[in-house]
């Protein structure tokens, strides 16, 4: 573990919380529109989307940040046939492409709404594979701690969680601008925001219980195995970083789990917008707090096998 | 021209003496921190019952031996395949180099490799490995290491006659599996070595690193 270390973390973190913001706003603006119309989902939406991609700038300049020599940087990019760390940089700067061409197509709706679609599943699907490519940059043979399951499962799951509660607290923020703007208009966006945030809300504690299966699988592998450096990784979890990994699970339960059935009671409660909204700024607090611990564990504990 | 050049490390002979590590490093003029070629000191034992008082623990079977390793220019290296600016390659004639005009410092490779080969140079911000004195051999003249050793525990050539010649042992305990990057790399084990992956014994200590 070195201080560079941060650097991975800041990106590995932003890049993937961007996917799954971008996904689950996908996701949210369909049903949306089916149950609002065009107008209001866009009304609903566009202010998050536009908010994603100065998030996903952020992690790719956090990312030189571990470079020694960043001078070099657009090489990265040169080994796409063997290298997922390729891979990945490459479907990064994509997906940085194609969801600004989206998100400036949308907020000025220019061209038809059938290519500014197209577009976004284009970027979605890129994000995906983003996140897929970064869990494969681990999972080296000679890194046990990495090279299990859990890695694509844990990034996947840090996607949605951090995507699902940062475009929650993304429609909460919209929606007090909008209240005070015209407090009309915010009517409508009222039920659509509530809605929203209680199937967000639904949604992260699904995840949260991906992880907490994930997880114990996954040190119970590590414990298990006949590799002497994969038990003393999972070792390290319950010596050294004992303390921070009690504050992961413990942060990531209450705010994916508790904060989030508040969000879910709250949302299903006309009038208590200001509540609900509360809740789902500390929930998205709390677990992007223990997602980064989280991801400080995954680069403290890691140990190469040989010499 | 070699199709793979390769190393023969005498385990057997070592003395752990690190004559070697320092003739790399003297060659090279490494940094303090940056060390191309390792000796990994390996033992166990412990007390046995003696064959004529079996209650009585007063013999031993303690054992220590000494590893010289290098990089190891794989077959099959894992930092060429992992670079993610191709700064990592393998030459014709097999030795694994790094290209620092195309390096970032990304340290991604040595991650990937189990014998800790690719070193980070802080100053140059750039990746450096051994590069098996591809100048003394253009010479004509034998890597720095090879010649270093007072006990001739190391020799250098085409792998195919090192194999012919001292068999096809590539590894022991601490070394890892060598299936996952097949170093060009033969060995006499030493008489006390233990299987690769038992973890009979454990690492004491470690050229360069405290």
């Amino acid at each position: 573990m070195t201080g560079k270390e941060w650097a991975l973390i800041t990106f590995t973190i932003l890049a993937q919380m961007s996917v799954g913001a971008f996904v689950v706003l996908g996701i949210v603006h369909f049903f949306a529109a089916r149950k609002a119309g065009d107008e209001q989902a866009d009304r609903l939406s566009d202010m998050a989307l536009l908010a994603i991609g100065p998030v996903l700038v952020l992690g790719l300049l956090a990312s030189f940040g571990h470079l020694g020599n960043p001078v070099n940087a657009p090489k990265a990019i040169s080994n796409l046939a063997s290298s997922w760390l390729s891979r990945e940089i490459f479907s990064s700067v994509t997906f940085a492409v194609l969801g600004a061409a989206f998100a400036l197509m949308q907020w000025r709706k220019i061209a038809t709404p059938a290519l500014r679609n197209a577009i976004a599943w284009l970027a979605a699907l890129v994000g995906l594979f983003l996140v897929f490519s970064m869990s494969q940059v681990y999972m080296l043979q000679t890194q046990p701690a990495w090279d299990t399951f859990a890695t694509p499962v844990q990034f996947f799951a840090t996607t949605f969680l951090l995507g699902s509660l940062a475009i929650g607290s993304a429609f909460v923020a919209n929606y007090a601008y909008l209240k005070g703007k015209d407090p009309d208009c915010a009517e409508a966006q009222c039920s659509l925001v509530r809605v929203a945030l209680k199937w967000i809300a639904l949604a992260s504690i699904v995840i949260l219980g991906v992880e907490m299966i994930s997880l114990p699988l996954q040190l119970s592998l590590l414990a298990s195995s006949p590799s002497a450096v994969a038990q003393a990784s999972a070792a390290l979890l319950f010596s050294q970083f004992a303390g921070l990994f009690a504050v992961r699970l413990v942060l990531v339960f209450l705010g994916a789990g508790l904060l989030a059935l508040f969000v879910y009671r709250y949302a299903s409660q006309p009038g208590s917008e200001s509540l609900m909204g509360t809740l789902a700024y500390s929930a998205f607090a709390l677990v992007l707090f223990s997602e980064v611990v989280g991801r400080f564990l995954f680069y403290a504990t890691h140990l190469r096998i040989g010499l | 021209m070699a199709k793979q050049l390769g190393f023969y490390f005498d385990s057997s002979a070592c003395t752990g003496c690190k004559a070697c590590a320092i003739a790399c490093k003297d060659r090279s003029s490494l940094p303090v921190g940056t060390n191309w070629r390792h000796i990994t000191d390996y033992g166990g034992g412990g007390w046995v019952p003696d064959p004529n008082h079996p209650d009585l623990l007063i013999a031993n079977n303690i054992y220590v031996y000494s590893l010289s390793t290098s990089c190891m220019h794989c077959e099959d290296p894992a930092c060429v395949n992992v670079c993610p600016t191709t700064a990592m390659y393998k030459r014709d004639d097999g030795i694994v180099l790094v290209d620092a005009s195309k390096c970032i410092g990304c340290r991604y490779c040595e991650w990937a490799c189990p014998y800790g080969a690719p070193q980070f140079s802080e100053e140059k911000g750039v990746m450096t490995k051994c590069d098996f004195c591809q100048d003394l051999q253009a010479q004509g003249l034998d890597p720095a290491c090879v010649d270093a050793c007072p006990m001739r525990a190391l020799e250098f050539g085409e792998l195919d006659e090192l194999r012919a010649k001292y068999g096809d042992v590539q590894a022991v305990d601490p070394l890892p599996d060598p299936n996952i990057t097949h170093p060009s790399f033969v060995m006499t084990p030493h008489k006390n070595s233990q299987p690769v992956g038992s973890g009979n014994g454990k690492i004491l200590t470690v050229s360069g690193k405290v």
